[in-house]
Formats: structure tokens, sequence, C-alpha cells
């Protein structure tokens, strides 16, 4: 069962009106047009003509349609079930720019295709590599991905591109018009305001730019002219592959698979206000998802595709979390994809425009992923693979020329910060498993059983395990009201801890008379007549905080089982 | 660790105890002493402030029980405020939400227990 949270508007399951469904889906095929970027980049790389560029456009909307239609499905092997955008990703752009060097745009494609296997591979073993990509990793990848959003976002705002180190003041006018509107709309209106402000906002920066000459779809016409209507060609297209590249893509799939996994979870948790693990069938669903649209992209000659954190922090932004709206971007990327006036339009895109598109997304993107690493407790270890990857990533931007001195196959990995920050926090973690034990006991001695020495216990061993705050807490709870009961037994209590990700089981073993565990709660009058009622209530209150409780004895010898899920 | 510690002060005619860290069998003696203190001293209107309590046993919920029953028996007033996250989780577990007067912050508790004794 899930929680609507209260400031949802049309949360996953509603149905909104077709003029809100529209606007919506308009608004988001906006934001995922920015990510046109990517596939942009590929094709300006490889020299295409007009229509050939034209082409990779429009087919490259066509796989966002596929893709976005894939994530929202709620099927058994594909789809998330959520709202959950889709758009090209800058963490395929290393390995894609690196196979166009070596092989041209057929390596680029086959190796796209590649990438999609791998995540087509990995989403069935989530479950069983939970515990090496556990949620505060992937809260990571979503702060990473939202501080490259925001940077991207400065960069174009700004002006500033790798010739011109400058900030060019009509891009600072257009960015900051179109930036204030949004965020003026999101924060001070309530409505229609609050639900389209980043639509409302591209539209101002659409204006603005327009009125300052800085919007020329001229550049992007073919030669040949413009049609309404146009199937698009797959003249660009071709399929090879190189072995050599399969790690670098397999890398950019495990991190484009990361990214799903915190994206999916994201969607989850702003359409549940209750939300604290994430559901599985829906992440295995997403993943899958992400799998076949990134080999239907390289298959009709794009690049890959990936969630969309800003989508996602739109869709919280504005309280518009229906699936149907994902459908409907789907659907509207699909017609659009035949229309090449509109690829023009989007291809055109002022970048002040995707700037301040992009920095007011990254905001809710990058907090996001930073309550979903705080929601976990963190020891040393915890906090040095996060602390050690966040900075990898950040370095991996500050001195991006220096790491790319690197060996040519290691540098698709220390090109990209989010898939230096990933591949960092995978075998951080992997590496600081080692000497965490699972299970865990602590004695405590007869004679006064010191309750702080147990709460210190759990507490520093939920964090080596990283475990879930709620959990521990609740966890601290039982085992202090169970000594409250048990009292000072003369050969000491016994605790003990076991933990696997998904389940935590606190033992109990002292000697002495197992704790009576009452189906119904005791009255007030009972619990104030006697000790026996406080103790009714302590069995009572046992009960209701584990998920389960059970207790056995033997010849005076007695074992506790509290056991919760994680 | 987190060892109980229990303020006081004033509002008007309310005193507000404000507790702070967890409440188990050791410290909840010493809450239903200060309670029952208040209570026979002659203070109409009691405040419990639960904003800073971090868990508490059931031997605490007894403590609350008894000092409330001997609130209404000398016909004063006690009410809590500032359930929070765990805490209310374990009034709501026990079923005891009904049980108290409870009030979601300070200052709407104030406004409730200054009404008659005012």
């Amino acid at each position: 069962m899930t929680t609507r949270p209260p400031g949802l508007i049309y949360a996953v399951d509603d149905q909104p009106p077709l003029a809100i469904l529209a606007v919506s889906a308009l608004q988001h095929i906006a934001l995922m047009a920015i990510t046109l970027i990517f596939p942009i980049i590929v094709a300006r790389e490889a020299n295409l003509s007009r229509t050939q560029f034209l082409d990779l456009v429009s087919l490259s909307m066509l796989g966002l349609g596929v893709a976005n239609i894939c994530f929202c499905l709620r099927l058994r092997l594909i789809g998330s079930g959520y709202l959950c955008g889709a758009a090209y990703t800058a963490i395929f752009l290393g390995p894609s720019l690196f196979a166009l060097q070596q092989g041209g745009l057929p390596l680029v494609f086959g190796m796209t295709v590649v990438g999609g296997l791998v995540q087509v591979a990995i989403a069935p073993l989530l479950r069983r590599l939970r515990a090496l990509l556990p949620s505060e990793i992937a809260g990571l990848v979503i702060a990473v991905v939202g501080l490259t959003l925001a940077g991207l976002g400065v960069r174009y705002g700004l002006g500033i591109d790798a010739q011109q180190q400058k900030i060019n003041p009509e891009y600072v006018i257009v960015a900051g018009v179109s930036l204030v509107t949004m965020t003026v709309l999101n924060v001070w209106s309530k409505g229609y305001g609050k639900m389209f402000c980043v639509l409302i906002g591209m539209t101002v920066g659409y204006a603005v730019s327009a009125a300052r000459g800085m919007f020329d779809p001229a550049a992007i016409i073919p030669e040949g002219g413009l049609s309404i209507v146009r199937v698009p060609q797959l003249q660009h297209m071709g399929l090879s592959f190189d072995p050599v590249l399969i790690a670098p893509f397999a890398v950019a799939a495990l991190a484009a698979t990361l990214r799903a996994m915190g994206d999916v979870s994201n969607a989850q948790r702003i359409n549940d206000a209750d939300w604290v693990r994430p559901n599985f069938a829906s992440l295995a669903g997403g993943v899958m998802a992400n799998g076949v649209a990134v080999m239907f992209c390289g298959l009709v000659g794009s690049s890959g595709i990936n969630t969309y954190s800003s989508s996602i922090g739109l869709s919280g932004a504005t309280g518009v979390t229906s699936r149907s709206v994902g459908y409907a971007i789907g659907l509207g990327f699909c017609v659009l994809a035949f229309v090449p006036p509109v690829a023009v339009a989007l291809a055109a895109m002022p970048l002040p425009v995707m700037g301040a598109a992009l920095f007011f997304t990254a905001a809710f993107v990058f907090t996001s992923g930073l309550q979903m690493i705080t929601a976990r407790m963190l020891d040393a270890r915890k906090t040095l693979v996060i602390g050690f990857s966040f900075a990898m990533a950040i370095v991996a931007d500050l001195y991006h020329e220096a790491l790319m001195e690197m060996p040519i196959v290691l540098q698709p990995i220390f090109g990209n910060s989010l898939v230096l920050g990933t591949v960092c926090a995978v075998v951080l973690n992997l590496l600081m498993r080692i000497g965490v034990r699972q299970q865990v006991s602590l004695k405590l001695a007869p004679g006064g059983i010191n309750r702080d020495a147990v709460e210190r216990f759990l507490t520093e061993q939920g964090a080596r395990w990283a475990a879930r705050r709620d959990i521990m807490q609740r966890a601290i709870f039982g085992v202090v009201q169970l000594l409250e009961v048990v009292g000072d037994p003369p050969g000491g209590v016994e605790v003990e801890a076991s933990f696997d990700e998904f389940n935590l089981d606190i033992r109990i073993r002292y000697v002495g008379v197992p704790l009576t565990i009452p189906d119904r709660r005791p009255t007030p009058k009972e619990i104030l007549e006697s000790e026996h009622g406080e103790t009714l209530l302590a069995g009572y209150l046992l009960r209701q905080s584990a998920d389960s409780i059970s207790a056995s004895g033997d010849d005076g010898f007695v074992e506790m089982i509290l056991h919760y899920d994680h | 660790m987190n060892a109980l510690s229990i303020g006081q002060t004033r509002a008007g005619n309310v005193c507000i105890v404000t507790l702070t860290g967890r409440i188990d069998s050791t410290s909840a003696s010493d809450v239903m002493a200060e309670l029952t203190r208040l209570i026979s001293s002659g203070e109409k209107s009691i405040l419990v402030d639960l904003g800073a309590v971090l868990y508490l046993t059931s031997a605490a919920f007894r403590a609350l029980l008894v000092a409330t029953n001997e609130a209404e028996r000398r016909a004063a007033k006690l009410a809590l405020c500032n359930l929070a996250g765990h805490v209310r989780e374990l009034f709501e577990m026990g079923g005891l939400l009904d049980v108290f007067a409870i009030h979601n912050s300070r200052d709407e508790a104030l406004k409730q227990l200054a009404g008659p004794h005012a």
C-alpha cells in the first residue's frame, strides 16, 4: 500500500483532464528535447549532411518516444509503472565519441546496442545484486547527475564553451529571464503556473532569444528545403562491433542502470509519502525498459538513452506524476519524429534556454539524491565510499584534461564524472565490505544490564551495515524494551544481530521465562493497576513494533527473536 | 548515552515540563515523581513536551498514565505535545493516542490549557 503525498495534484494512477495531460506532456517534451544535444554532438562530430543530421534528430525523437512508453509500462518484465521520463545521456557520450574515432557511426550504434544488452542482462539480477548496488550508491549517482546537469546548465546559460572561456552577457540575459520565470512560478504561484513553470520559462526564453537574434532555425534547414511531414531515413545507419569497446560501454550501461534505479526509486518516493525502500519489481522493469530502449536507439541510429532525473524532478515540482503523462510524452515524440519542422525547432533551441531549464531541474535532482543517501546510517566505511566517489566525480570535471592523459582504454571511465563516480562507488563498496560481519553479538554481564552499551552496539552496527535509520531505531527500542522486562537474569543476556539487506534479526538469549506477547492491548486500567499490566503493554508494543516476534524456551533458556523487514 | 533530562518553564498559568532523551524504566520513576509533585503542589495545568524524547518504553507510558490519573483526581489538566517521528509511532502502536490529551504543538496546547483555569 502507498500513501498519497498531500502535494500531488495528479498521482501516478490518476487520469488528468485532456488539456492538463497535453500541456504537461508538452512541458516534459520541451525538457527532454534539451538532451537531444547528446546525439546532436555525435552527429556533428560525424560531419553528417544537413538531411542526414535532421534524420538523426528525428530518429532520436522516435527513440525518446519508444523509451518513454517502455519506462511507463506496467508489464511483468518491462516498465517501471511510473511517470519516469527518458532522455539522452552524457553517460554514453564518452564511449560513443571514442567509438566514433575508432570506427565511425556504425561502431557507435553497434556498441550502443551492446550497452542495451548489458542492461537487459542485469535487470533480472537486480535483487541479487542489491548488496553491491545499495540505495545510498543510487542516491550518489542521482546527486552526481544533479551536479552534472547544474554544471551543464551553467555552461549553456553563461555561453561558455571549450573555445571561449568567457561569459556571454546576451546568454546571461536570456538564461536569467528564463530561470527567474521558472523559479517565481514554481515557488510563488499555484495551479497552472506551478504545473507548467518550466514550459512557460522556456517559452519566455525562446521569445527573448528571438527578440535578441539568438534563435536561428534557418541554419539547420536542409539544402533541399523542409517538408511538413516526412518519414526519417536510415541513410546514416550501419552496425559494427569491437570487443575492445565492450568495457567502456558495459561501464556506461552499469552507470545508466544505477541512475535508472535511483530515478525509479525517486519516482516511487514522490508517489508515496511513506516510501522507505524501493520496489524491486518496478526497478527491474525500469532497467529492462532502459536496456530495450537503448537497443532500439542503437538500431535506429541514435545514441544511448537513460531515465531522466530532470523529468522526475519536474513531476515532483509540479505535482503531476500521472503515468498517462508518460504515455502522452511517448506518443508525442513518436508523432513529432515525422514532423521535420519540430526537429528543426528543437535542434535550434537556444543554449541559454537549455541552460536555465537544466539548472532549474538540477536543484530537485541533487536534493533527491542527497535524501536517498542520508536515509541510511553511514559509518566511516560508507562515508568514505560516498565521500571519495563524490569527490572523484567532481575531480573528473575539474581535471578533465589531465585525466584524459590516461591509457586510451581507461579514458571513457576517467573522462566522465558520472562513470568515474559510479565505478569508484561500486569498487569501494565492494572493498569496504571486507571485514564487515553480517552477524554480531554482544554479551551483557549480570549485575545491572547496560542499556547504553546495547544502544551503542546497535547504532554502530547499523551504520556499518548502512541500515535504514528508522529500522535501527525500532530495533533499539525493541531490545531496550525487552531488556527492561527481562530485568537482570542470573547468567546475563546475549544480544545477537544479523543483517542481509532484506532482514534484520535480533536474537536475545537469557535464563528465565519468555515474555508474554499479548494479542490485544491491555486497557489503561490494567496498565495502571499493576506491573503485570505494564509488562503486557511491553509485550504488545514489541509485537506492534517488530515485523514478527517469537519466543522459544527450553529448561529455562529463552531465545526471543525480533524480526524487522529491511 | 541518551539519559533523560527534565526541564521546567512557565507560560502564564501553565507549567511546561520538557523531557529530553529516552524514558525507560530507570528514568520513568523520575518523570512520575516530578509530575505527581507538581500536581500535589497545586498546579492546575501541566504540559509535557515530548519533542526531544528519543523513545519511551512501557514504563514511561505507565508513568504518564499514573500522572494523568492523578491530575484528573485533583481536577488538574495534564496534556502532551510535540509527539514526533518514532515517539508518535510508539503511541500509535500502543493504541494510546486517545488515552492522553495530545496536541501537535506547544502553542496549540497552551491555547487549550490556558482556557478554563486562566
